[in-house]
């Protein structure tokens, strides 16, 4: 089954909208509540991250028998060192972002606590694309 | 698939010689129990989590909670009330909270016990708990029967996030058996009888989460107390013996919302109100707020003043209760406090008596055990929502279009329910059209792939 979702630049209000269809479709599903946990962790950060530091981007959610794929795609300034955007901690958020309490540098590492498989491809002044699986079996 | 037997009963019911199947309260259920056939309101137990919206909301006074018979006390020789106090919270100040309990005692009790008299160890029986689980971050307070529910069904990954420890009534009624037994009275002749605010706790007490025994006798509904000791006040019985209350002031404001969360480390968040509880819950399951320590919900606006049971209005109970908050003594309470309450031996009964082993998740979302049958339903469910016209105008017998293409999966509805797409006439779809435009699909468009399982 495939779901997208648009994310539009700066529009925190709306965060949450593609984890929280996913999350009921995993719950109709039957999926263990650990794993939809996982899942939505990892998709939110996504997003979050999307929504903060890109100029908007797309979500593709692709659901078959034992897995989840999450694609967020964006449009964005793209990062330089993803090494160190790796580390807790290390943010390159704005003052505005951080108020709303986000941008602790918490979200790549986060994400990659969450899946089991996570791809990032990036480039400067191009874009990101944040590529992450969640196994269920 | 066939609808699963129902394994959960609830207090509330329908009446059905005033329910007119108007859809009110399945609109409002927040976990889509309740679906219209032969016009009336038919309720779910799998689903129903007793949080009392449907009966506040709905306009012909159809929904009513059943209580147990107050004649049932006189079969006890020690008839005990177990008053929360919210009950006094329904009275006006210039009556004394001991004036309110002496009538409790003219109606037929022995005892009068207060549910928030053991509010001190409910604090220190949860702190134990949080110090027990350093792995969990957010504890999520177990004090509201309705909430505990609706996580069970509707966010099945926060079941570890709940104290394991039952309400505060439950504790009271254990200690004043306890002291009554001390004091000689056989366990056979106490009745404890509790006055509640609402469904949940009725359910909670009658259909508990995990522990199936009880120690409480009966329950009644706080508004049939209500008129009989108003009416009683009314005609200010001189002869009436006065019983001293035992709260202190922070006792009192523990049913309200936010009592709670102010005696705890922690972000402190008090959460109120059947949409401000499933909005929380939502970002609590999303990590997307992080709450440390506990969170306090109610799933009634205000907490328990908000009752759907309590008679008077929330805002003028909560006054009420803060000024009794402010009369009554802010510590002393050591007159009336249990001589026991020290003793180690005592404390770890009472901690082995309050602890639950296991709240189970139990999601009404999945659609069948088997992933690969729930996937084929899901993609089905998917189509159908597609195919509907997604005004939900409930004329289907269901709360929403999206519940209606549940209901077909499910087996338990048929896509012609849907009367836009069992348009019969010209003129009717003609009428149609002329609400909702063309974005209403023909009746032959339907037809592709829905109907094939």
């Amino acid at each position: 089954m495939h779901y997208s979702f648009d994310i539009e630049r700066g529009n925190f209000a709306d965060a949450g909208q593609a984890s929280s269809s996913v999350k009921r479709l995993l719950k109709q599903l039957g999926v263990a509540p650990p794993n939809i946990k996982r899942t939505v962790v990892a998709l939110f950060e996504a997003e979050i991250n999307a929504i903060a530091h890109a100029y908007g981007g797309k979500i593709d959610v692709d659901i078959d028998d034992g897995k989840i794929v999450m694609v967020v795609a964006d449009q964005g300034p793209g990062i330089p060192n993803l090494d160190l955007a790796m580390q807790e901690g290390w943010s390159t958020a704005s003052p505005q972002v951080r108020e709303m309490g986000y941008g602790a540098g918490m979200g790549l590492p986060n994400i990659r606590k969450n899946t089991d498989e996570l791809k990032i491809d990036t480039e400067v002044g191009v874009g990101t694309t944040v590529t992450m699986t969640v196994y269920f079996a | 698939m066939a609808e699963q037997a129902s394994f959960f009963k609830h207090s509330l019911k329908v009446n059905p010689d005033r329910c007119q199947g108007c859809t009110t309260c399945m609109r409002s259920c927040p976990t889509g129990a309740i679906r219209i056939r032969g016009g009336k309101a038919v309720v779910n137990d799998n689903k129903c989590v007793d949080c009392g919206q449907c009966m506040k909301i709905c306009p012909h006074k159809a929904i009513y909670i059943q209580q147990d018979d107050f004649a049932l006390t006189k079969d006890y020789e020690y008839r005990v009330c177990l008053v929360p106090a919210t009950f006094i919270g329904q009275f006006d100040a210039k009556y004394r909270t001991k004036e309110i309990y002496a009538c409790l005692k003219k109606l037929g009790f022995t005892h009068i016990y207060e549910v928030e008299h053991e509010v001190g160890y409910m604090i220190d029986l949860y702190n134990q708990y949080m110090e027990e689980h350093p792995e969990v971050r957010t504890f999520i307070s177990p004090y509201c029967p309705a909430v505990v529910r609706l996580i069970q069904v509707r966010f099945p990954s926060l079941v570890d996030n709940i104290i394991h420890v039952r309400a505060p009534f439950e504790l009271a009624a254990r200690v004043i058996i306890r002291r009554l037994m001390d004091e000689g009275a056989p366990r056979e002749k106490i009745g404890v009888f509790y006055i509640t605010p609402c469904a949940a706790k009725i359910a909670a007490v009658k259909y508990p989460v995990s522990r199936k025994e009880t120690c409480i006798a009966g329950v009644l509904n706080m508004d049939f107390l209500y008129n009989k000791v108003q009416l009683m006040l009314h005609d200010s019985d001189k002869d009436a013996q006065p019983v001293n209350h035992a709260l202190t002031s922070s006792d009192v404001l523990w049913p309200l919302a936010g009592g709670e969360a102010c005696h705890f480390k922690g972000s402190q968040y008090a959460v109120d109100g059947l949409q401000n509880v499933l909005n929380f819950l939502e970002k609590l399951e999303d990590e997307a707020v992080d709450a440390e320590g506990l969170v306090e919900m109610r799933i009634c606006d205000q907490g328990c003043v908000g009752g759907v049971l309590a008679t008077n209005n929330r805002f003028v109970a909560r006054k009420r209760l803060e000024h009794r908050a402010k009369v009554f003594d802010s510590q002393n309470r050591t007159k009336t406090r249990y001589r026991r309450y020290d003793d180690p031996e005592f404390c770890k009964w009472i901690k082995d008596q309050m602890e639950i082993p296991e709240i189970k998740p139990r999601s009404i979302y999945k659609l069948d055990d088997n992933f690969a049958e729930a996937y084929k339903m899901a993609e089905r469910m998917k189509k159908i929502e597609k195919a509907l016209p997604g005004v939900n105008c409930s004329a289907c017998g269901a709360p929403s279009c999206a519940a209606l293409a549940e209901d077909i999966v499910r087996g338990i509805a048929k896509m012609d329910t849907c009367i836009f797409i069992n348009r019969r006439s010209q003129a009717s779809e003609d009428a149609i059209r002329s609400i909702w435009g063309d974005r209403v699909r023909t009746k032959e468009n339907n037809n592709d792939d829905i109907n094939k399982p």
